[in-house]
């Protein structure tokens, strides 16, 4: 299998980050790409911006114009994990029902930190062969902890691939036998103290595990290779404000130490469209003081926009010179679907879409 | 009312008085809500009332340097680096800062921590715990990560323990949960924005939080609340769109503009009301609800302040 290519997107909170990937992955399946829309960010918001209902099996979104697909995968946290072990133990149904029954195991599914991100990012390697993708958009959590994702998959590569395995497995075994204490190692013994009775459930998992290593491993290997392979783009979306530019400038940092530079910084939100009939009313004298005071709030808006965005193109530039900078609209609507079609538009056009 | 408030839903507007705060405050919400100028502002209106307080931020220290850039010398800031959390905790768990050492470098447990969830977690709450220790009487602000990571860190405690029901990681919890996590120690504020799917999103995390984690949510805060335009300035646009020539278009084009903003305010409020419905009926009409308006600006930990304490809510 050809690998599609993968866009990461990045960013503080806040800034319209799941709307600029909605809208980047529309204007890929716009011009004729099969891509794949995926939000690790629990909340509705891709749903509500593209105007399909998703979850956690990849859905078919309808592009109005041109040959491409649009696909959206968005994992329910509820149920991400359950999905992706079903696959993982796919041949081993035995030790599933094993897993299912392991204490560790559930309070993993009761939504741990973490767990959500890496089922998502497994779950989009199913649905890249599912459904013959060749473009990835990849809208991360909205957190500045969203780039841990990255390196996640080959941490974990790195720990079933090692002898950790099946020390930890067979910790469980002697864990059994409190007589056994003075056959283990110092750090054997100190582990089975600290962690009490559930020392065997971890022991447990770790055996489950060793089973579909071989399939743990390879599926970690291809997401791994997925998000950190030179061809794999990575978007910094922002908005003009300085808690936007600090994440920005944070997750360079972290990307950095994972030897990624990110291609573009998009700044959404960057500017209100230009109102010919605001000067029109200015000049005016049939107004009323009403109308003159909204036009004054108008000016005074669209002036701190400017001035905000200035301020963060200027730092930026300063910052990170070689990085593109890419911006889009502030777009004012009831809509959100007609907010991703105005800023697909613009990406269009954009030198971003050829990788 | 505030004139920033103007036209207000009704139930919206006979929200409640507030419970006082608990020493230990945690800020959760989703992303780019608003999180940080709430924990600065109320960490700022406390250290103006008590003359202490402290600021609370797991990271790099950005998010505190921006926002209390003036701070008096009454606010501590506080920077907790959760990559070295785990590390500081694990001493009492394992007997001994040398066994901690010992376990941690062992060659099989290495790569555990590095990919095992919730431990890491477990670690940065211990080291609020100190914190919160480090400071009595004051009121402690963090400011945590958003909304996902947040309810897991303060739920991994209760997990823990029913989880190991006995030794040292049981009792490392069952401190977390009895010294930090409980009803008398820490109050939750969860901040949010006034859009349908957001305050939904947020109203399941409060029930998370509340049956969960068993904490009660002391403060609902609903941050860039859209101020009303001008009461006659959409039917004067009207009016004047019959105007000829370019007045008339320029005026129907500022009456679309205005009536978007409409339709959204009207949203915003439909979306209030109901959350105080659903909200509300469920604990008896006590809601913490706290409003704070949308501003062109970012606004300042001062300003912050102000809009809290002008709403009952410091």
């Amino acid at each position: 299998m050809s690998h599609p290519e993968v866009i990461v997107c990045a960013g503080g909170g806040g800034v319209g980050k799941t709307t600029a990937s909605a809208a980047f992955a529309l204007s890929l399946a716009r011009s004729g790409r099969r891509a794949l829309i995926v939000s690790i960010d629990p909340a509705r918001r891709l749903a509500d911006a593209i105007g399909v209902d998703l979850g956690t099996q990849a859905r078919e979104v309808f592009v109005e114009s041109g040959s491409g697909r649009l696909y959206g995968l968005m994992p329910n946290p509820e149920d991400a994990l359950r999905t992706f072990v079903e696959f993982l133990f796919e041949e081993e149904p035995e030790a599933l029902e094993r897993l299912l029954q392991n204490r560790l195991y559930q309070a993993l599914e009761a939504a741990v930190p973490g767990i959500h991100e890496v089922a998502t990012i497994m779950l989009t390697w199913r649905a890249i062969v599912e459904h013959d993708v060749d473009a990835v958009v990849i809208d991360t959590a909205p957190s500045r902890n969203a780039v841990d994702f990255i390196s996640y998959p080959k941490r974990l590569a790195k720990l079933l691939g090692g002898r950790a395995v099946g020390w930890m497995a067979a910790i469980g075994k002697r864990a059994r036998f409190a007589s056994q204490e003075d056959k283990m190692g110092r750090v054997e013994q100190l582990l089975v103290r600290a962690l009490g009775p559930v020392a065997r459930d971890v022991a447990g998992l770790f055996a489950e595990l060793a089973l579909v290593r071989k399939r743990f491993i390879l599926l970690n290997e291809h997401t791994s290779e997925l998000l950190l392979r030179p061809e794999t783009r990575y978007f910094l979306v922002a908005s003009p404000t300085a808690a936007a530019r600090d994440d920005v400038d944070y997750l360079i940092k972290k990307l950095r130490t994972l030897e990624t530079t990110p291609q573009a910084i998009i700044l959404n939100s960057a500017f209100a469209p230009e109102r010919d009939w605001v000067h029109v009313l200015e000049a005016a004298d049939e107004t009323t003081p009403a109308i003159d005071e909204v036009l004054a709030t108008l000016n005074e808006e669209r002036e701190t926009r400017r001035r905000a965005t200035d301020r963060i193109t200027r730092a930026f530039s300063r910052r990170h010179p070689s990085l593109l900078k890419f911006q889009l609209p502030f777009v004012e609507t009831v809509e959100p679907q007609s907010i991703v079609h105005a800023l697909a538009q613009h990406f269009d056009t954009s030198a971003l879409l050829v990788s | 009312m505030k004139g920033w408030l103007r036209a207000l839903p009704t139930s919206v507007a006979r929200r409640q008085t507030h419970v006082p705060l608990a020493p230990a405050v945690f800020i959760t919400g989703k992303g780019g809500v608003g999180k940080t100028t709430v924990a600065a502002g109320l960490a700022l209106a406390a250290a103006e009332a008590d003359g202490e307080a402290v600021y609370v931020e797991f990271g790099d220290g950005t998010s505190g340097r921006r926002v209390l850039r003036n701070r008096p010398s009454g606010l501590e800031h506080v920077v907790l680096d959760p990559s070295r959390a785990v590390a500081k905790a694990a001493a009492p768990v394992f007997g001994s800062p040398t066994l901690a050492k010992l376990a941690l470098d062992n060659f099989a447990m290495r790569p555990v921590i590095r990919a095992a969830p919730a431990i890491r977690e477990l670690g940065v709450l211990e080291l609020a715990r100190q914190v919160v220790k480090e400071h009595p009487g004051k009121r402690v602000v963090f400011d945590m990560p958003a909304t996902g990571h947040s309810v897991a860190w303060l739920k991994v405690a209760r997990q823990g323990r029913e989880l190991t029901g006995r030794g040292p990681v049981h009792d490392l919890c069952a401190r977390l949960e009895d010294e930090l996590v409980s009803p008398g120690s820490a109050s939750i504020v969860v901040v949010t924005l006034p859009e349908r799917l957001v305050l939904w999103e947020t109203l399941a995390l409060c029930e998370t939080v509340e049956k969960e984690v068993g904490l009660s949510v002391d403060r609902l805060v609903v941050n860039r609340v859209p101020q009303a335009p001008p009461e006659n300035a959409l039917s004067d646009a009207l009016s004047l769109s019959r105007a000829p020539g370019t007045i008339g278009e320029a005026a129907r084009q500022l009456a679309e503009l205005l009536s978007i903003r409409d339709t959204v305010r009207e949203q915003v409020m439909q979306a209030l009301d109901e959350t105080v419905h659903r909200y509300g009926e469920e604990r008896g009409g006590d809601t913490g609800l706290t409003l704070l308006p949308l501003a062109s600006k970012d606004p300042t930990a001062a300003t912050a302040a102000d809009w809290l304490r002008s709403e009952g809510a410091a």
